[in-house]
Protein backbone atom coordinates (compact mmCIF):
# COMPACT_ATOMS: atom_id res chain seq x y z
CA UNK A 1 0.00 0.00 0.00
CA UNK A 2 2.87 2.54 0.23
CA UNK A 3 4.22 4.17 3.86
CA UNK A 4 1.87 6.98 3.14
CA UNK A 5 -0.68 5.12 2.71
CA UNK A 6 -0.29 3.30 6.22
CA UNK A 7 -0.07 6.49 7.92
CA UNK A 8 -3.22 7.97 6.24
CA UNK A 9 -4.86 4.78 7.30
CA UNK A 10 -3.46 4.97 10.87
CA UNK A 11 -4.57 8.68 10.64
CA UNK A 12 -7.70 8.29 10.22
CA UNK A 13 -8.27 5.08 12.02
CA UNK A 14 -6.86 6.75 15.11
CA UNK A 15 -9.22 10.37 14.74
CA UNK A 16 -11.73 9.16 12.86
CA UNK A 17 -13.02 5.30 12.99
CA UNK A 18 -12.13 4.11 15.90
CA UNK A 19 -11.90 7.59 17.98
CA UNK A 20 -10.07 7.19 21.50
CA UNK A 21 -12.55 9.09 23.07
CA UNK A 22 -15.46 8.34 21.91
CA UNK A 23 -15.09 4.45 19.97
CA UNK A 24 -12.41 3.28 22.95
CA UNK A 25 -13.05 5.00 26.16
CA UNK A 26 -9.94 6.50 26.56
CA UNK A 27 -9.27 9.82 28.26
CA UNK A 28 -12.29 9.95 29.56
CA UNK A 29 -11.85 11.39 32.95
CA UNK A 30 -9.83 14.89 31.60
CA UNK A 31 -12.47 14.91 28.63
CA UNK A 32 -15.53 15.35 30.77
CA UNK A 33 -13.61 16.99 33.26
CA UNK A 34 -11.71 19.98 31.34
CA UNK A 35 -13.88 20.62 28.21
CA UNK A 36 -15.58 23.53 30.10
CA UNK A 37 -13.61 25.99 27.99
CA UNK A 38 -12.26 26.48 24.31
CA UNK A 39 -8.93 27.66 25.58
CA UNK A 40 -8.55 25.32 28.41
CA UNK A 41 -9.42 23.01 26.29
CA UNK A 42 -6.86 23.61 23.52
CA UNK A 43 -3.91 23.73 25.86
CA UNK A 44 -4.88 20.13 27.35
CA UNK A 45 -5.23 19.34 24.21
CA UNK A 46 -1.71 20.52 22.72
CA UNK A 47 -0.10 19.00 26.24
CA UNK A 48 -1.81 15.51 26.28
CA UNK A 49 -0.18 15.17 21.99
CA UNK A 50 2.35 16.30 23.53
CA UNK A 51 3.13 13.32 26.23
CA UNK A 52 1.46 10.95 23.77
CA UNK A 53 3.84 10.75 21.13
CA UNK A 54 6.99 11.29 23.42
CA UNK A 55 5.50 8.47 25.60
CA UNK A 56 5.00 6.05 22.43
CA UNK A 57 8.62 7.07 21.97
CA UNK A 58 10.08 5.83 24.92
CA UNK A 59 7.72 2.96 25.92
CA UNK A 60 7.93 1.40 22.30
CA UNK A 61 11.96 1.73 22.80
CA UNK A 62 11.96 0.12 26.23
CA UNK A 63 9.52 -2.44 25.07
CA UNK A 64 11.80 -4.06 22.33
CA UNK A 65 15.29 -3.05 24.03
CA UNK A 66 14.68 -4.31 27.44
CA UNK A 67 10.99 -6.20 27.90
CA UNK A 68 10.79 -8.34 24.76
CA UNK A 69 14.68 -8.38 24.60
CA UNK A 70 15.31 -9.93 28.30
CA UNK A 71 11.88 -11.87 28.60
CA UNK A 72 10.30 -9.27 30.76
CA UNK A 73 6.77 -8.38 29.65
CA UNK A 74 5.17 -9.17 32.92
CA UNK A 75 6.92 -6.03 34.09
CA UNK A 76 5.74 -3.70 31.19
CA UNK A 77 2.67 -2.18 33.16
CA UNK A 78 5.34 -1.07 36.10
CA UNK A 79 7.88 0.04 33.60
CA UNK A 80 5.16 2.14 31.37
CA UNK A 81 3.23 3.70 33.80
CA UNK A 82 6.36 4.62 35.90
CA UNK A 83 8.45 5.67 32.54
CA UNK A 84 4.93 8.18 31.63
CA UNK A 85 5.20 9.56 35.69
CA UNK A 86 8.33 10.78 34.90
CA UNK A 87 7.50 11.93 31.30
CA UNK A 88 5.00 13.98 32.85
CA UNK A 89 6.63 15.63 35.52
CA UNK A 90 9.55 16.38 33.12
CA UNK A 91 6.86 18.38 31.13
CA UNK A 92 5.20 19.94 33.91
CA UNK A 93 9.12 21.53 34.49
CA UNK A 94 9.37 22.26 31.30
CA UNK A 95 6.20 24.45 30.96
CA UNK A 96 6.51 26.28 34.11
CA UNK A 97 10.11 27.69 33.26
CA UNK A 98 8.90 28.33 29.60
CA UNK A 99 5.43 29.09 29.83
CA UNK A 100 4.09 30.03 32.82
CA UNK A 101 0.83 31.58 32.03
CA UNK A 102 0.11 27.82 30.30
CA UNK A 103 1.53 26.50 33.27
CA UNK A 104 -1.08 28.51 35.36
CA UNK A 105 -4.10 27.91 33.21
CA UNK A 106 -3.95 24.36 33.25
CA UNK A 107 -3.21 24.02 36.77
CA UNK A 108 -3.87 20.39 38.72
CA UNK A 109 -4.52 18.69 35.15
CA UNK A 110 -0.74 18.67 33.81
CA UNK A 111 0.15 16.07 36.39
CA UNK A 112 -3.48 14.15 36.21
CA UNK A 113 -2.12 13.39 32.45
CA UNK A 114 -0.33 10.91 34.67
CA UNK A 115 -3.50 9.24 35.09
CA UNK A 116 -4.94 9.75 31.71
CA UNK A 117 -5.74 6.50 30.03
CA UNK A 118 -5.38 7.46 26.95
CA UNK A 119 -1.36 7.84 27.43
CA UNK A 120 -0.80 4.60 29.05
CA UNK A 121 -3.55 3.42 26.91
CA UNK A 122 -1.82 3.97 23.77
CA UNK A 123 1.25 2.74 24.89
CA UNK A 124 0.13 -0.83 25.60
CA UNK A 125 -1.91 -0.63 22.03
CA UNK A 126 1.19 0.29 20.41
CA UNK A 127 2.90 -3.39 21.05
CA UNK A 128 -0.01 -5.27 19.99
CA UNK A 129 -0.88 -3.34 17.22
CA UNK A 130 -1.11 -4.29 13.57
CA UNK A 131 -0.65 -2.81 9.70
CA UNK A 132 -3.15 -3.15 7.48
CA UNK A 133 -1.80 -6.40 6.37
CA UNK A 134 -2.28 -7.85 9.90
CA UNK A 135 0.65 -9.95 10.21
CA UNK A 136 3.51 -6.74 10.15
CA UNK A 137 3.49 -5.17 13.96
CA UNK A 138 4.52 -1.22 14.24
CA UNK A 139 7.76 -0.34 14.60
CA UNK A 140 9.71 2.97 16.11
CA UNK A 141 8.06 5.38 13.77
CA UNK A 142 4.48 3.86 13.31
CA UNK A 143 4.31 4.06 17.21
CA UNK A 144 5.48 7.66 17.36
CA UNK A 145 3.06 8.60 14.78
CA UNK A 146 0.37 6.33 16.29
CA UNK A 147 0.62 8.26 19.14
CA UNK A 148 0.79 11.43 18.00
CA UNK A 149 -2.91 10.91 15.86
CA UNK A 150 -4.47 9.40 18.45
CA UNK A 151 -3.71 12.48 20.66
CA UNK A 152 -4.90 14.95 18.22
CA UNK A 153 -8.50 12.53 17.66
CA UNK A 154 -8.37 12.97 21.38
CA UNK A 155 -8.40 17.20 20.98
CA UNK A 156 -10.48 16.72 17.55
CA UNK A 157 -13.06 15.53 20.51
CA UNK A 158 -12.12 17.82 23.09
CA UNK A 159 -12.58 20.65 21.23
CA UNK A 160 -15.90 19.86 20.23
CA UNK A 161 -17.03 19.42 23.27
CA UNK A 162 -15.89 22.19 24.85
CA UNK A 163 -17.62 24.42 22.40
CA UNK A 164 -20.64 22.27 22.79
CA UNK A 165 -20.71 23.09 26.72
CA UNK A 166 -20.25 26.56 26.33
CA UNK A 167 -23.49 26.45 24.53
CA UNK A 168 -24.77 24.45 26.55
CA UNK A 169 -24.12 26.80 29.52
CA UNK A 170 -26.92 29.31 27.93
CA UNK A 171 -29.83 26.47 27.77
CA UNK A 172 -32.54 25.64 29.79
CA UNK A 173 -31.83 22.27 31.32
CA UNK A 174 -33.99 20.46 34.16
CA UNK A 175 -31.64 20.69 37.28
CA UNK A 176 -30.79 16.95 37.60
CA UNK A 177 -29.48 17.07 33.99
CA UNK A 178 -27.11 20.00 34.70
CA UNK A 179 -23.40 19.35 34.78
CA UNK A 180 -22.80 16.03 34.21
CA UNK A 181 -25.50 14.01 33.03
CA UNK A 182 -25.73 16.06 29.60
CA UNK A 183 -22.27 16.26 28.98
CA UNK A 184 -22.46 12.52 28.92
CA UNK A 185 -25.50 12.35 26.86
CA UNK A 186 -23.90 14.86 24.18
CA UNK A 187 -20.62 12.52 24.32
CA UNK A 188 -23.07 9.87 23.14
CA UNK A 189 -24.66 11.25 20.53
CA UNK A 190 -20.85 12.51 19.40
CA UNK A 191 -20.33 9.03 19.17
CA UNK A 192 -23.28 8.14 17.39
CA UNK A 193 -22.27 10.69 14.93
CA UNK A 194 -18.28 9.28 14.85
CA UNK A 195 -20.35 5.68 14.32
CA UNK A 196 -20.76 7.03 10.65
CA UNK A 197 -17.40 6.36 9.76
CA UNK A 198 -18.06 2.88 10.45
CA UNK A 199 -18.01 1.80 7.65
CA UNK A 200 -14.91 3.22 6.52
CA UNK A 201 -11.97 0.40 5.04
CA UNK A 202 -9.15 2.11 3.22
CA UNK B 1 -18.19 1.90 64.87
CA UNK B 2 -15.83 3.83 62.18
CA UNK B 3 -14.87 0.70 60.41
CA UNK B 4 -18.70 0.46 59.32
CA UNK B 5 -19.11 3.67 58.76
CA UNK B 6 -15.92 3.60 56.51
CA UNK B 7 -16.99 0.82 54.76
CA UNK B 8 -20.64 1.76 53.71
CA UNK B 9 -19.70 5.44 52.73
CA UNK B 10 -18.15 3.96 49.39
CA UNK B 11 -21.11 2.14 48.13
CA UNK B 12 -23.54 5.50 48.33
CA UNK B 13 -22.82 8.55 49.94
CA UNK B 14 -19.03 8.71 48.28
CA UNK B 15 -20.00 6.60 45.63
CA UNK B 16 -17.20 6.38 43.64
CA UNK B 17 -18.73 6.69 40.21
CA UNK B 18 -21.87 8.63 40.65
CA UNK B 19 -21.07 10.79 43.55
CA UNK B 20 -16.95 11.27 43.29
CA UNK B 21 -17.12 10.62 39.26
CA UNK B 22 -13.89 8.34 39.08
CA UNK B 23 -13.03 5.82 36.57
CA UNK B 24 -15.01 6.68 34.21
CA UNK B 25 -13.17 4.69 31.10
CA UNK B 26 -13.62 1.26 32.54
CA UNK B 27 -17.36 2.45 33.54
CA UNK B 28 -17.72 2.82 30.14
CA UNK B 29 -16.29 0.27 28.42
CA UNK B 30 -16.02 -3.02 30.25
CA UNK B 31 -20.14 -2.87 30.94
CA UNK B 32 -21.46 -4.36 28.04
CA UNK B 33 -22.42 -7.28 30.58
CA UNK B 34 -22.68 -7.79 33.89
CA UNK B 35 -20.05 -10.67 33.90
CA UNK B 36 -17.45 -8.35 32.40
CA UNK B 37 -18.26 -5.37 34.92
CA UNK B 38 -18.21 -8.10 38.17
CA UNK B 39 -15.11 -9.04 36.81
CA UNK B 40 -13.63 -5.86 36.64
CA UNK B 41 -15.05 -5.13 39.71
CA UNK B 42 -13.67 -7.86 41.82
CA UNK B 43 -9.93 -7.07 39.84
CA UNK B 44 -10.12 -3.39 40.79
CA UNK B 45 -11.49 -4.07 44.44
CA UNK B 46 -8.91 -6.43 44.67
CA UNK B 47 -6.11 -4.23 43.55
CA UNK B 48 -7.67 -1.51 45.69
CA UNK B 49 -7.69 -3.46 48.94
CA UNK B 50 -4.04 -4.89 48.65
CA UNK B 51 -2.65 -1.48 47.79
CA UNK B 52 -4.73 0.46 50.23
CA UNK B 53 -3.19 -2.06 52.92
CA UNK B 54 0.55 -2.27 51.86
CA UNK B 55 0.44 1.85 51.87
CA UNK B 56 -1.09 2.35 54.98
CA UNK B 57 1.62 -0.16 56.26
CA UNK B 58 4.35 1.66 54.90
CA UNK B 59 2.99 5.35 55.20
CA UNK B 60 5.77 6.20 57.59
CA UNK B 61 8.59 5.21 55.67
CA UNK B 62 7.66 6.38 52.38
CA UNK B 63 9.71 10.16 52.29
CA UNK B 64 6.82 12.36 51.55
CA UNK B 65 8.73 13.75 47.70
CA UNK B 66 8.33 10.48 46.09
CA UNK B 67 5.11 9.07 47.23
CA UNK B 68 3.06 9.49 44.71
CA UNK B 69 5.73 7.07 42.43
CA UNK B 70 6.28 4.66 45.29
CA UNK B 71 1.85 4.73 45.15
CA UNK B 72 2.16 4.09 41.35
CA UNK B 73 4.70 0.81 41.42
CA UNK B 74 2.29 -0.84 44.66
CA UNK B 75 -0.54 -0.42 42.48
CA UNK B 76 0.88 -1.41 39.53
CA UNK B 77 2.53 -4.59 40.94
CA UNK B 78 -1.02 -5.49 42.25
CA UNK B 79 -2.40 -4.98 38.99
CA UNK B 80 0.64 -6.91 37.35
CA UNK B 81 -0.09 -9.91 39.39
CA UNK B 82 -4.46 -9.46 38.58
CA UNK B 83 -3.13 -9.25 35.00
CA UNK B 84 -0.95 -12.81 34.99
CA UNK B 85 -3.50 -14.77 37.44
CA UNK B 86 -6.69 -14.16 35.12
CA UNK B 87 -4.99 -14.87 32.10
CA UNK B 88 -3.79 -18.25 33.59
CA UNK B 89 -7.06 -19.39 35.33
CA UNK B 90 -9.36 -16.82 33.64
CA UNK B 91 -8.77 -16.49 30.02
CA UNK B 92 -12.30 -15.88 28.98
CA UNK B 93 -12.66 -12.66 31.31
CA UNK B 94 -8.84 -11.41 30.78
CA UNK B 95 -9.55 -11.73 26.92
CA UNK B 96 -13.00 -9.51 27.34
CA UNK B 97 -11.80 -6.82 29.85
CA UNK B 98 -8.85 -6.61 27.48
CA UNK B 99 -6.91 -3.50 27.62
CA UNK B 100 -8.46 -2.30 30.57
CA UNK B 101 -7.02 -4.70 33.15
CA UNK B 102 -3.62 -3.47 32.86
CA UNK B 103 -5.91 0.11 32.32
CA UNK B 104 -6.57 -0.21 36.51
CA UNK B 105 -3.70 1.25 36.90
CA UNK B 106 -4.76 4.77 36.36
CA UNK B 107 -8.21 4.78 37.99
CA UNK B 108 -8.46 7.13 39.37
CA UNK B 109 -10.19 5.75 42.38
CA UNK B 110 -7.50 3.53 43.51
CA UNK B 111 -4.61 6.13 43.41
CA UNK B 112 -7.08 8.46 44.58
CA UNK B 113 -7.95 6.71 47.60
CA UNK B 114 -4.32 5.99 48.10
CA UNK B 115 -3.50 9.53 48.54
CA UNK B 116 -6.29 10.77 50.05
CA UNK B 117 -7.37 8.10 52.43
CA UNK B 118 -4.65 4.86 53.28
CA UNK B 119 -1.65 7.56 53.33
CA UNK B 120 -3.81 8.85 56.39
CA UNK B 121 -5.19 6.25 58.21
CA UNK B 122 -4.70 3.08 59.74
CA UNK B 123 -4.42 -0.38 58.23
CA UNK B 124 -7.91 -1.93 59.12
CA UNK B 125 -9.61 1.74 58.47
CA UNK B 126 -7.82 1.81 55.24
CA UNK B 127 -9.42 -2.31 54.62
CA UNK B 128 -13.00 -0.97 55.90
CA UNK B 129 -12.31 1.89 52.63
CA UNK B 130 -11.14 -0.52 50.05
CA UNK B 131 -13.96 -2.63 50.22
CA UNK B 132 -16.34 -0.18 50.87
CA UNK B 133 -15.21 2.07 48.34
CA UNK B 134 -14.88 -1.40 45.75
CA UNK B 135 -18.43 -2.71 46.69
CA UNK B 136 -19.84 0.88 45.22
CA UNK B 137 -17.64 0.67 42.33
CA UNK B 138 -18.84 -3.15 41.41
CA UNK B 139 -22.40 -2.34 42.29
CA UNK B 140 -22.24 0.55 40.24
CA UNK B 141 -20.76 -1.32 37.25
CA UNK B 142 -23.43 -3.73 37.14
CA UNK B 143 -25.96 -1.67 37.91
CA UNK B 144 -25.28 0.09 34.46
CA UNK B 145 -24.57 -3.15 33.08
CA UNK B 146 -27.87 -4.71 33.49
CA UNK B 147 -29.03 -2.17 31.95
CA UNK B 148 -27.06 -2.58 28.75
CA UNK B 149 -27.44 -5.87 28.47
CA UNK B 150 -31.08 -6.53 29.09
CA UNK B 151 -31.67 -3.55 26.68
CA UNK B 152 -29.05 -4.42 24.24
CA UNK B 153 -28.82 -8.13 24.37
CA UNK B 154 -31.89 -9.28 25.63
CA UNK B 155 -29.55 -11.31 28.40
CA UNK B 156 -28.33 -11.31 31.75
CA UNK B 157 -25.49 -13.06 32.94
CA UNK B 158 -25.39 -14.56 29.80
CA UNK B 159 -28.97 -15.99 29.96
CA UNK B 160 -31.67 -14.94 27.77
CA UNK B 161 -34.20 -13.20 29.72
CA UNK B 162 -36.09 -11.09 27.59
CA UNK B 163 -39.18 -12.88 25.51
CA UNK B 164 -38.24 -14.03 22.19
CA UNK B 165 -39.65 -11.23 19.96
CA UNK B 166 -37.76 -8.58 21.57
CA UNK B 167 -35.36 -6.99 19.01
CA UNK B 168 -32.34 -5.84 20.92
CA UNK B 169 -31.69 -2.22 21.20
CA UNK B 170 -27.68 -3.18 19.71
CA UNK B 171 -26.85 0.71 20.49
CA UNK B 172 -27.46 0.00 24.31
CA UNK B 173 -24.11 -2.04 24.14
CA UNK B 174 -22.32 -0.01 22.17
CA UNK B 175 -20.02 3.43 22.42
CA UNK B 176 -23.35 5.81 22.47
CA UNK B 177 -25.65 3.65 24.49
CA UNK B 178 -22.89 3.61 27.11
CA UNK B 179 -22.26 7.79 27.54
CA UNK B 180 -25.78 7.97 27.00
CA UNK B 181 -26.95 5.18 29.79
CA UNK B 182 -24.66 6.91 31.82
CA UNK B 183 -25.89 10.12 31.12
CA UNK B 184 -29.89 9.38 32.19
CA UNK B 185 -28.27 7.09 35.52
CA UNK B 186 -26.78 10.56 36.84
CA UNK B 187 -29.65 12.70 36.25
CA UNK B 188 -31.37 9.92 38.40
CA UNK B 189 -29.06 9.92 41.12
CA UNK B 190 -29.16 14.29 41.35
CA UNK B 191 -32.99 14.03 41.55
CA UNK B 192 -32.83 11.91 43.86
CA UNK B 193 -30.18 13.49 46.07
CA UNK B 194 -32.28 16.53 45.38
CA UNK B 195 -35.55 14.50 47.17
CA UNK B 196 -33.38 13.88 50.14
CA UNK C 1 22.22 16.35 46.40
CA UNK C 2 22.67 13.15 48.72
CA UNK C 3 18.93 13.50 49.83
CA UNK C 4 17.83 12.98 46.12
CA UNK C 5 20.29 10.28 45.82
CA UNK C 6 18.70 8.73 48.95
CA UNK C 7 15.23 9.47 47.60
CA UNK C 8 16.43 7.40 44.20
CA UNK C 9 17.63 4.74 45.79
CA UNK C 10 14.73 3.68 48.35
CA UNK C 11 12.24 4.13 44.96
CA UNK C 12 15.18 1.75 43.73
CA UNK C 13 14.36 -0.39 46.28
CA UNK C 14 10.92 -0.77 46.04
CA UNK C 15 10.78 -1.05 42.05
CA UNK C 16 13.33 -3.97 43.07
CA UNK C 17 11.08 -5.55 45.56
CA UNK C 18 7.99 -5.23 43.17
CA UNK C 19 9.43 -7.07 40.26
CA UNK C 20 10.96 -9.55 42.30
CA UNK C 21 7.76 -10.43 43.34
CA UNK C 22 6.46 -10.36 39.97
CA UNK C 23 9.10 -12.52 38.35
CA UNK C 24 8.08 -14.86 41.62
CA UNK C 25 4.19 -14.97 39.80
CA UNK C 26 5.19 -15.24 36.73
CA UNK C 27 7.22 -18.38 36.86
CA UNK C 28 3.78 -19.27 38.15
CA UNK C 29 1.94 -18.38 35.64
CA UNK C 30 3.56 -18.42 32.56
CA UNK C 31 3.49 -22.48 31.82
CA UNK C 32 0.17 -22.56 32.72
CA UNK C 33 -0.59 -20.02 29.75
CA UNK C 34 1.72 -21.63 27.64
CA UNK C 35 0.16 -25.33 28.68
CA UNK C 36 -3.57 -23.68 27.70
CA UNK C 37 -2.71 -22.21 24.28
CA UNK C 38 -1.14 -25.32 22.93
CA UNK C 39 -3.98 -27.70 24.68
CA UNK C 40 -6.50 -25.37 22.99
CA UNK C 41 -5.03 -25.24 19.42
CA UNK C 42 -4.14 -29.25 19.57
CA UNK C 43 -8.06 -29.43 20.75
CA UNK C 44 -9.60 -27.32 17.99
CA UNK C 45 -6.94 -29.18 15.16
CA UNK C 46 -8.37 -32.45 16.11
CA UNK C 47 -11.99 -31.24 16.52
CA UNK C 48 -11.75 -30.41 12.47
CA UNK C 49 -9.85 -33.66 11.43
CA UNK C 50 -10.16 -36.10 13.76
CA UNK C 51 -7.82 -39.70 14.24
CA UNK C 52 -5.03 -37.97 12.50
CA UNK C 53 -1.53 -37.74 13.10
CA UNK C 54 -0.34 -34.66 12.47
CA UNK C 55 2.89 -32.64 11.17
CA UNK C 56 3.80 -29.77 10.96
CA UNK C 57 5.36 -28.17 7.64
CA UNK C 58 5.96 -24.20 6.79
CA UNK C 59 4.95 -22.44 3.68
CA UNK C 60 7.40 -19.88 2.25
CA UNK C 61 6.42 -17.20 4.40
CA UNK C 62 7.17 -18.69 7.78
CA UNK C 63 3.47 -19.55 9.04
CA UNK C 64 3.10 -22.78 10.14
CA UNK C 65 0.71 -25.33 8.84
CA UNK C 66 -0.56 -28.73 9.58
CA UNK C 67 -0.45 -32.23 7.69
CA UNK C 68 -3.29 -34.85 8.72
CA UNK C 69 -2.15 -38.25 7.94
CA UNK C 70 -4.38 -41.37 8.87
CA UNK C 71 -1.85 -42.82 11.48
CA UNK C 72 -1.87 -46.53 9.88
CA UNK C 73 -2.41 -46.01 6.59
CA UNK C 74 0.03 -42.49 6.39
CA UNK C 75 -2.56 -41.19 3.72
CA UNK C 76 -2.88 -37.74 3.85
CA UNK C 77 -6.68 -36.45 4.76
CA UNK C 78 -6.07 -32.94 4.93
CA UNK C 79 -4.35 -29.99 6.25
CA UNK C 80 -5.21 -27.26 9.00
CA UNK C 81 -3.81 -23.79 9.66
CA UNK C 82 -4.59 -20.83 11.08
CA UNK C 83 -5.34 -17.77 8.54
CA UNK C 84 -4.92 -14.08 10.13
CA UNK C 85 -6.55 -10.85 9.05
CA UNK C 86 -7.16 -7.39 10.61
CA UNK C 87 -11.27 -7.11 10.52
CA UNK C 88 -12.54 -3.97 11.87
CA UNK C 89 -10.85 -3.04 15.42
CA UNK C 90 -8.91 -6.61 15.96
CA UNK C 91 -6.98 -9.18 13.82
CA UNK C 92 -9.67 -12.19 13.41
CA UNK C 93 -7.57 -15.27 13.81
CA UNK C 94 -9.45 -18.45 12.43
CA UNK C 95 -8.14 -22.06 12.15
CA UNK C 96 -9.16 -24.05 9.04
CA UNK C 97 -9.82 -27.55 8.06
CA UNK C 98 -9.46 -28.34 4.63
CA UNK C 99 -9.40 -32.10 2.98
CA UNK C 100 -6.75 -33.15 0.29
CA UNK C 101 -8.27 -31.46 -2.70
CA UNK C 102 -8.12 -28.07 -0.40
CA UNK C 103 -11.98 -28.04 0.15
CA UNK C 104 -13.31 -26.63 3.45
CA UNK C 105 -14.13 -29.31 6.07
CA UNK C 106 -14.46 -26.87 8.96
CA UNK C 107 -13.81 -23.56 10.41
CA UNK C 108 -13.13 -22.11 14.01
CA UNK C 109 -12.72 -18.28 15.06
CA UNK C 110 -9.97 -18.64 17.71
CA UNK C 111 -9.41 -15.11 18.43
CA UNK C 112 -10.93 -11.86 17.66
CA UNK C 113 -12.48 -8.65 19.73
CA UNK C 114 -14.53 -7.33 16.72
CA UNK C 115 -17.56 -5.00 17.63
CA UNK C 116 -20.34 -6.82 20.00
CA UNK C 117 -23.35 -7.47 18.81
CA UNK C 118 -22.09 -7.09 15.26
CA UNK C 119 -18.92 -8.35 14.07
CA UNK C 120 -18.15 -10.77 17.00
CA UNK C 121 -21.04 -12.21 15.93
CA UNK C 122 -18.64 -14.42 13.88
CA UNK C 123 -17.89 -16.89 16.13
CA UNK C 124 -21.48 -18.63 15.92
CA UNK C 125 -22.13 -21.65 14.16
CA UNK C 126 -24.89 -20.14 12.18
CA UNK C 127 -21.64 -18.41 10.06
CA UNK C 128 -19.10 -20.45 10.56
CA UNK C 129 -20.60 -23.63 9.61
CA UNK C 130 -21.71 -22.22 5.89
CA UNK C 131 -17.71 -22.78 5.01
CA UNK C 132 -18.25 -26.03 5.39
CA UNK C 133 -17.95 -27.51 1.93
CA UNK C 134 -16.28 -24.31 0.04
CA UNK C 135 -13.56 -23.83 -2.33
CA UNK C 136 -11.10 -21.15 -3.24
CA UNK C 137 -13.47 -20.21 -6.14
CA UNK C 138 -16.45 -19.58 -4.16
CA UNK C 139 -14.70 -18.32 -0.88
CA UNK C 140 -15.98 -14.65 -1.28
CA UNK C 141 -18.42 -12.40 0.33
CA UNK C 142 -21.76 -12.50 -1.39
CA UNK C 143 -21.09 -8.71 -2.15
CA UNK C 144 -17.97 -9.50 -4.04
CA UNK C 145 -19.71 -12.73 -5.81
CA UNK C 146 -18.99 -15.28 -3.54
CA UNK C 147 -21.17 -17.74 -1.89
CA UNK C 148 -20.50 -16.76 2.04
CA UNK C 149 -23.07 -14.59 3.26
CA UNK C 150 -21.48 -11.98 5.44
CA UNK C 151 -22.88 -11.31 8.53
CA UNK C 152 -25.81 -8.07 8.91
CA UNK C 153 -23.80 -5.09 9.86
CA UNK C 154 -20.35 -6.56 9.55
CA UNK C 155 -19.15 -6.83 6.15
CA UNK C 156 -15.79 -5.93 7.10
CA UNK C 157 -15.08 -8.44 9.24
CA UNK C 158 -16.82 -11.10 6.93
CA UNK C 159 -14.92 -10.45 4.61
CA UNK C 160 -11.52 -10.38 5.87
CA UNK C 161 -12.26 -13.42 7.82
CA UNK C 162 -13.21 -14.95 3.81
CA UNK C 163 -9.99 -13.64 2.40
CA UNK C 164 -7.81 -14.65 5.09
CA UNK C 165 -9.18 -18.27 4.50
CA UNK C 166 -8.95 -18.30 0.73
CA UNK C 167 -5.53 -16.75 0.91
CA UNK C 168 -4.18 -19.19 3.67
CA UNK C 169 -5.85 -21.74 1.06
CA UNK C 170 -3.44 -20.27 -1.79
CA UNK C 171 -0.50 -20.38 0.42
CA UNK C 172 -0.84 -23.85 1.45
CA UNK C 173 -1.82 -25.58 -1.83
CA UNK C 174 1.54 -23.49 -3.63
CA UNK C 175 3.69 -24.82 -0.71
CA UNK C 176 2.51 -28.61 -1.40
CA UNK C 177 2.52 -27.99 -5.40
CA UNK C 178 6.00 -26.67 -4.92
CA UNK C 179 6.99 -30.18 -3.14
CA UNK C 180 5.80 -29.07 0.27
CA UNK C 181 7.34 -31.87 3.10
CA UNK C 182 7.11 -34.85 1.07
Amino acid sequence: MGYLGELFVMAMTAIFIQNFVLSRFLGLCPYLGVSKKLDSALGMGMAVIFVMTLASAITFLINKYLLLHFGLMYLQTIAFILTIAALVQFVEMVIQKNAPALYKSLGVFLPLITTNCAVLGVAILNTTAFRSDGTTAYNFFDSVLNGFFSGVGFTVVLLAMAGLRMRLEKADLPKSMQGMPIALILAGIMALAFYGFMGFKI
Amino acid sequence: MSFVKELSKGIIKDNPIFILVLGMCPTLAVTTSVINALGMGFAATFVLLCSNIIISLIKNITPSKIRIPVYIVVIASFVSIVDMVMAAYLPGLHKSLGLFIPLIVVNCIILGRAEAFASKNNVLLSIADAIGMGLGFTLSLSVIATIREILGAGTWLGIKITPLTYDPMLVAILAPGAFITLGFLMALMNMLKEKK
Amino acid sequence: MKYYIKLSLILLIFCAVASGILAYINTLTAPVIAQRKAKEEIATREALIPNANFTQAQTADGASYFVASNPETQEILGYTFIAAEIGYSSTVQTMVGVDKDFKVLGIKIIDQAETPGLGANCTNDNFTSQYAGMTIENLYVDKDGGAVIALSGATITSRCITNSIRNRIQAVKSDISAGGIQ
